[in-house]
């Protein structure tokens, strides 16, 4: 009910905020536009127009590297293999640290040791352990014609690794900050510990496992940028503008850029599409 | 439906040890006997350790020493045939009312149709059955500790244990459930053992008043009420009453008051508040 009242704002104000909220994109754009005509040089600021075309046609071969959509498909591939396979090794081992002090006394202060170490700083040592090998390889094929020859091991490593520490420690979190009033309840009801677990503990940690998802998936996603501007990278997104640098194509290099803001926030969003269910509660509370 | 059971409490001690290992003595040597069916409220002070106390009824807590049965059965662990309401709001925000109330019975493996015609049973008891699909956050706070006692009462427990349920509440609020809370036990008959530090709370329910002290923790006075229901909080039978416990209750908070004042003057050593021991019984 209280939601609903905020809703019902008049469409005079509505339209207030909109026009407040695009004076200064508009102003970005202008000001953006006038100094590439002025300047007059592409290699340097292009005009909009330039990136426009490039945006308005994902499916044109780019400078010999496949599409648009080509490459941002094969870093949100990438990006999506290594976050799954972080999600699915940090929620239990954070279920299990939360629940279980021994566990979190010999585990906690390894991962501590790790944790400040930025992924992006294992690059080079992923390179020299892991070199070219692709997921493919791995299963002993040498070539498979598909998507899954350009996801490196390396790579899938360090998104590995840019992912486990944020879910991992909100998962730890989440289950710590549990209000014991809750378990409490349960267990006066007479509930055996597995249950407690599973109907107390897991859907009142949910909300903030769920943040560290978010967080995890932007951290992969940004570091997927970083690892595909390296030597040895061949395609993906972060490739694709580092290849556009080094041949001065900047219209293809600022759409690279928005794509990948865009993608970023799509990613975001769409954990939150999923969490909505298990998290409103949480929000609702005062 | 479960018989109702009554509760034997020999020797019970229970001390708590602190971050800088003193010793808090939270409760001392209470014996109490409580009959089935019966309606007994527990005042006294805070931190007197009447909490704790009906936390290792609960089994939630372990005693130091001495035990505590139910019917013939010493109690180790929360038990299926005892329920629990707490003062603070303690419902599951991820679940709707209905499925708050239908836990205990999911937890004990009860097919669905059977615990929600169950649960709705008891929400219109507590005449909340419009609520059924809300969420706990989108009840008032009265609203919410009648939940909590149906919730309480789905497994059919043959002993209620309440915390100073209704210690968050206004007066009037507080009036209305304590005149629902009264029905449901005539309903049910089960056996009601009922904590508070209000005075007019617990004279208005029991049937019988265990009046608690502090330092030494003790068992001060045991008084059988016998006014008819309802009972008139301006008669003066109800009023008497509520001096008598009254009377008590100051009696034992001055002893204390001269302690501290002794034992301040002598050695300086460190007064344990009743803050420390009710923290501790949290």
């Amino acid at each position: 009910m209280k939601l609903k009242r905020n809703r019902k704002k008049t469409v005079s104000a509505r339209l207030k905020n909109i026009i407040l909220s695009i004076i200064l994109p508009v102003t970005f754009l202008a000001v953006w536009q006038l100094v590439a005509v002025k300047l007059n040089n592409p290699f340097l600021i292009p005009r909009l127009e330039a990136v426009l075309n490039r945006l308005t046609h994902p499916f044109a071969n780019i400078l010999e590297t496949g599409s648009l959509l080509f490459n941002i498909g094969v870093s949100a591939i990438r990006v999506l293999m290594g976050f799954v396979l972080a999600t699915l090794v940090a929620i239990p081992l954070g279920l299990l640290m939360g629940r279980i002090n021994l566990v979190r006394r010999i585990i906690g202060p390894f991962v501590e040791l790790f944790r400040p170490l930025c992924p992006i700083a294992w690059i080079p040592f992923a390179m020299a352990v892991f070199k070219t090998y692709t997921v493919v390889n791995l299963f002993g094929i040498r070539y498979s014609n598909t998507i899954f020859d350009t996801i490196q091991v390396g790579m899938l490593f360090i998104l590995f690794y840019g992912a486990f520490f944020p879910i991992l420690l909100n998962t730890i979190d989440g289950v710590l900050r549990v209000r014991d009033i809750y378990i409490e309840s349960a267990r006066v009801l007479a509930t055996p510990p597995n249950q407690i677990f599973r109907k107390v503990i897991l859907p009142a940690a949910l909300p903030q496992i769920f943040t560290g998802l978010r967080v995890g998936l932007g951290v992969s996603w940004m570091v997927i940028i970083a690892a595909e501007m390296l030597p040895g990278s061949d395609s993906g997104i972060g490739y694709l503008i580092m290849y556009a640098y080094q041949l001065a194509e900047m219209d293809v290099l600022i759409t690279g850029m928005i794509l990948i803001g865009v993608v970023g926030a799509l990613l975001s969003w769409f954990v939150q599409l999923i969490s909505r269910p298990f998290v409103k509660w949480q929000a609702l509370e005062r | 439906m479960s018989n109702p059971l009554g509760v034997s409490i020999k020797n019970l001690k229970k001390i708590f040890t602190t971050d800088n290992s003193d010793a808090l003595v939270a409760l001392d040597n209470i014996n109490l006997e409580i009959a089935p069916h019966s309606f007994t409220c527990i005042v006294g002070a805070t931190g007197c350790g009447k909490t704790t106390l009906l936390r290792i009824i609960a089994g939630l807590e372990q005693p130091t020493s001495g035990s505590v049965f139910i019917g013939k059965e010493p109690v180790i662990e929360p038990r299926p045939d005892t329920s629990m309401v707490f003062q603070q709001y303690s419902l599951f925000p991820w679940r709707t009312v209905l499925d708050n109330v239908a836990f205990g019975l999911e937890v004990q493996k009860i097919p669905k149709k059977v615990r929600y015609q169950k649960a709705m049973q008891l929400l219109a008891m507590v005449s909340l059955t419009n609520f059924a699909r809300n969420r706990p956050y989108e009840l008032s706070g009265g609203m919410q500790q009648r939940v909590a006692i149906a919730r309480a009462l789905a497994i059919d427990p043959s002993l209620l244990l309440l915390d100073e349920p209704f210690g968050a509440l206004d007066e009037r609020t507080r009036h209305r459930l304590q005149d629902e809370l009264l029905l449901i036990w005539e309903k049910t008959k089960k056996t009601i053992l009922f904590v508070t530090h209000n005075i007019d709370e617990a004279v208005y329910l029991g049937e019988r008043v265990v009046v608690m002290a502090d330092r030494p923790s003790r068992i001060a006075d045991d008084i059988k009420i016998n006014i008819a229901r309802p009972r008139n909080r301006l008669a003066a039978e109800f009023v008497d009453t509520i001096l008598r416990v009254r009377a008590v209750l100051e009696q034992t908070m001055q002893q204390d008051n001269k302690e501290e004042i002794i034992r301040q003057g002598g050695k300086n050593e460190k007064i344990i508040s009743s803050n420390d021991i009710s923290c501790c019984g949290r």
